[in-house]
């Protein structure tokens, strides 16, 4: 079959260890563009792994729900953070509440939880354990580097890379969900990520700043 | 003024409304009691199911025991309800139509609640009662105070139920049926679970019955409603909790069957509530300036005496001795019917009494008993029996309890025998308590001069609360003087200890086998016609033909004796309060204002207070101790987001490493 380098070469795991560089990366990155390009990265190898795996499989709906992908957590999304991220004129991440080396040192702990206490699940072809693994890493490194941060931006764009795993985790456990759901859940990103960018602004606005410590004068 | 006609209006026919439902609640009283009296006479018993769903039925069960409480309920929901219409037209105040429907509810829901024969119908009863007394208390609308001790009501009684539903879904788990007759024969063999049960039931009726610390509703609900259903919450509904008492430990678990059927402990929790609840009880009464309060703090004190005979009737049967246990039971339910008695009667006094003056506090009476003889009379009488005098009604269950507790002296158990004494002592102290107590509620109130113009301008109540009373009053006498009948309608009933009731002397109180002196109450009215006949006599016939004069007594020469100079109930108390220094507590507090220091005085204002045990030892830190854990529970929430974030990270990975 010439099709099988792709599972031969094992091409899935290596995009998905991108993935999960990628957000591990994320940790030591400070500057707010850079940050964003990251998660451009990790959404468009999201999507180039879709778009592996439609051609393994020889599944059409597969090819389109890459595309929707692409076009939107690669392109659209990023695209309008990065207006978002200009017109409030944050350029860098204020000192995180852990420092990086540390943080790495976190992540890679978390990681190493995940691998030994996840047990196997029921994959489909061309995938692996390693896939869900690296996915529920993703999750929890992705909430731990909103912990870390303390600007709303950067909140924002760790919510996004949560889903990105949310959405790798349940790729690889189905043959992809319905097109007709898939198109849902895009729809959803695409619209959680303008009203949070809407957001921003307000608290912007309300606050003058966008640092989250400002928020907990809101506590009664 | 055009527009206030219709409102009259309205009132007026409330008004007949009212009274209407009121002769009805009467009537339907009456042919309740006499159905049970039928019932516990001939030893009837009826069974009724009323199928809800498949598996779901609401049963009754008539006879014995439920047949001997409808009998109380009966008995006082008579008087009340006939009181009660004189009393709603009298009082004015909040809309009254309203509260004599709900009353009509609390009468039959109570009636319910005796007559109970499964879990689901007990259950609904209980409810029923506890809401709709809670809406009479705070009938009172334009009061605030009467909300919040509706409030506190609520909480206590629901804290209550809360037990008594542990319990029975204990009791369902065990044997998996509703019905109280399968249930009693599904836990014979339970073990410690009945012991569960017991303690559980223990805490929840006992929070209606009001024994100490889970009495601190009593006090504050009954002054706040109106006085014809304090008479009925105080009468009756409390007793309910000792039903469900007697229910649980003597009808479902079997106490009174020997060792075998319950613990000796069980006994001994329940005399020393019984102890504890009958001294405090009538300690804080004491202290009340409150008329209302005192008499809701003296029915602690009843419930206390109560069970104190329910608690050595377990005790003896324990130990074998089911002449005597027989003869506790049956003295704690003689004290149940009598303390209904007498505990309505008086709140209906004191009903009449607030109703005229205005004011619940003892310090602004006085002087009333010219004002409003009848209703001193009837007042006198309730408090002579509730002091345990004879030939009323009060001496005769007071003195058989103390008779079994004294004959306790026989178990063999060194605790028991203990405790018998401990308590014997208790009782004796809350006779002499509840005598001072009552002196000081009578004295003050209805003696003496007017303290107040209110008390001044006093008006006797109108025909109707006077019969209610009248009637309660005759009962007195005659549930003192027939103690047989009663023991022997007591007999009746078919609880297992109560069938070694021991003979009785017909019309007497001696008890035939167990050799102790016998009093014939008869005997006790007559030697208390001729001492009431040589007061009357004694100084006609000593001071012979002597012209005799009249003057204010004790007036030292001042001439005009103003009603400030008289003992007033603070005052009367005050050596008690000495006394008991070590329970009481009291702050005292004496502000002085002069005009020339120190001789001339402008204002004197003194102030005490005694400090509530209960609430000082047992609520203040329960209170404390939920503050402070809610105040360890606040520091989780810090309001940092990230933290927040940090807790669902956490979570996560606990959950990943555990469940993985």
């Amino acid at each position: 079959m010439p099709k099988e380098w792709v599972v031969v070469y094992s091409i899935t795991d290596f995009i998905t260890v991108g993935m999960l560089l990628t957000v591990v990366a994320m940790n030591s990155l400070k500057r707010m563009e850079s940050f964003l390009r990251a998660y451009t990265i990790n959404s468009i190898l999201l999507a180039a792994l879709m778009a592996v795996s439609a051609f393994y499989l020889d599944a059409a709906h597969l090819y389109i729900a890459a595309a929707v992908t692409l076009a939107s957590k690669g392109v659209a999304i990023p695209l309008l953070l990065r207006k978002v991220v200009r017109s409030l004129k944050i350029t860098h991440e204020a000192e995180p509440n852990i420092n990086t080396p540390l943080s790495l040192v976190i992540s890679s702990v978390l990681v190493v939880i995940v691998y030994s206490s996840l047990s196997k699940g029921i994959f489909i072809e061309g995938f692996t354990e390693n896939t869900l693994k690296v996915s529920i890493s993703i999750i929890l490194i992705s909430l731990f580097i909103m912990i870390t941060r303390k600007k709303a931006v950067t909140q924002v764009i760790g919510l996004l890379l949560m889903e990105n795993g949310l959405f790798l985790a349940g790729f690889s456990l189905t043959y992809g969900m319905s097109t007709i759901i898939e198109l849902g859940v895009v729809f959803d990103v695409l619209m959680g990520a303008i009203i949070l960018g809407v957001f921003l602004s307000q608290i912007k606005k309300t606050f003058i700043d966008l640092d989250l410590d400002k928020l907990t004068t809101l506590k009664g | 003024m055009e527009t206030d006609r219709p409102d009259k209006a309205v009132s007026v026919v409330n008004g007949e409304i009212s009274s209407a439902c009121y002769l009805l609640y009467a009537a339907g009283c009456l042919f309740l009691g006499l159905f049970s009296l039928r019932d516990l006479l001939f030893g009837y018993s009826w069974y009724l199911s009323l199928p809800l769903s498949g598996v779901l039925s609401l049963s009754f069960g008539g006879g014995g025991l439920s047949a001997y409480f409808v009998i109380i309920l009966s008995l006082l929901g008579f008087c009340v309800s006939i009181y009660s219409v004189g009393y709603t037209k009298h009082s004015g105040g909040g809309s009254p139509w309203p509260s004599f429907f709900i009353f009509g509810i609390f009468l039959s829901s109570m009636c319910a609640v005796f007559y109970s024969a499964n879990i689901p119908a007990f259950l609904i009863s209980w409810e029923t009662m506890s809401l709709s007394s809670y809406f009479l208390v705070v009938s009172d609308t334009t009061n605030i105070e009467s909300s919040r001790a509706g409030l506190l009501y609520a909480v206590m009684t629901h804290v209550g139920t809360a037990f008594i539903m542990a319990a029975f879904m204990v009791m369902f788990f065990a044997t998996g049926s509703l019905e109280f007759t399968a249930i009693k024969a599904g836990l014979a063999g339970a073990g410690g679970l009945r012991s569960v049960i017991f303690v559980l039931a223990l805490t929840g009726f006992g929070t209606k019955a009001g024994i100490i610390p889970l009495h601190t509703w009593l006090p504050r609900a009954h002054p706040a409603a109106p006085s014809n259903v304090s008479a009925l919450m105080s009468g009756v509904m409390i007793k309910s909790g000792i039903y469900g008492i007697l229910l649980v430990a003597f009808n479902i678990l079997g106490a009174g069957a020997g060792l075998s059927a319950a613990p000796l402990w069980w006994g001994v929790a329940v005399l020393s509530a019984g102890a504890v609840s009958s001294v405090m009880g009538i300690m804080h009464a004491l202290m009340e300036r409150d008329i209302k309060r005192l008499l809701a703090y003296s029915s602690v004190e009843n419930i206390g005496i109560i069970l104190l005979g329910v608690g050595a009737s377990m005790i003896f049967s324990c130990n074998n001795l089911p002449v005597l246990a027989g003869l506790a039971l049956a003295a704690a339910l003689y004290h149940t019917l009598n303390h209904a008695v007498f505990k309505g009667l008086l709140f209906m006094g004191a009903g009449s009494v607030v109703n005229t003056t205005g004011t619940k506090n003892l310090e602004e009476m006085g002087g009333l008993i010219k004002r409003m003889p009848w209703t001193g009379l009837f007042f006198l009488v309730g408090s002579i029996a509730i002091c345990a005098l004879p030939p009323f009604n009060g001496f005769m269950s007071e003195w058989l309890t103390f008779q079994s507790l004294i004959m306790g002296i026989k178990t063999s158990v060194v605790l028991a025998k203990t405790l018998m004494l401990l308590s014997g002592a208790a009782l004796a102290l809350t006779g002499a308590l509840a005598a001072s107590c009552f002196v000081k509620a009578f004295g003050i109130s209805f003696l003496g001069v007017p303290r107040s113009r209110e008390a001044q301008a006093a008006k006797e109540a109108p025909a109707a609360m006077l019969l209610g009373m009248g009637i309660l009053s005759l009962f007195c006498l005659l549930l003192g003087i027939f103690p047989g009948y009663i023991l022997k309608l007591l007999s009746g009933i078919p609880l297992p200890v109560l069938g070694s009731l021991p003979q009785f002397v017909p019309g007497g109180l001696a008890v035939f086998g167990i050799g102790s002196s016998g009093v014939l109450p008869v005997t006790l009215l007559g030697s208390f016609l001729a001492g009431a006949a040589f007061i009357f006599v004694f100084p006609l016939a000593a001071g012979g033909g002597r012209k005799s004069t009249c003057a204010d007594p004790w007036d030292c020469g001042i001439q005009k004796l103003t009603p400030r100079m008289q003992y007033t109930a603070t005052a009367f108390t005050h050596p008690l309060r000495r006394i008991f220094k070590k329970i009481y507590k009291p702050r005292k507090e004496v502000r002085i204002e002069y005009i020339v220091k120190p001789f001339f005085t402008r204002e004197i204002e003194y102030r005490s207070e005694i400090t509530p045990l209960a609430e000082a030892y047992f609520y203040r830190p329960l209170v404390r101790a939920l503050h402070g854990l809610a105040h360890f529970a606040k520091r989780l929430q810090s309001g940092n987001l990230q933290l927040y974030l940090g807790y669902i990270l956490g979570t996560l990975v606990v959950l990943l490493v555990v469940w993985g």
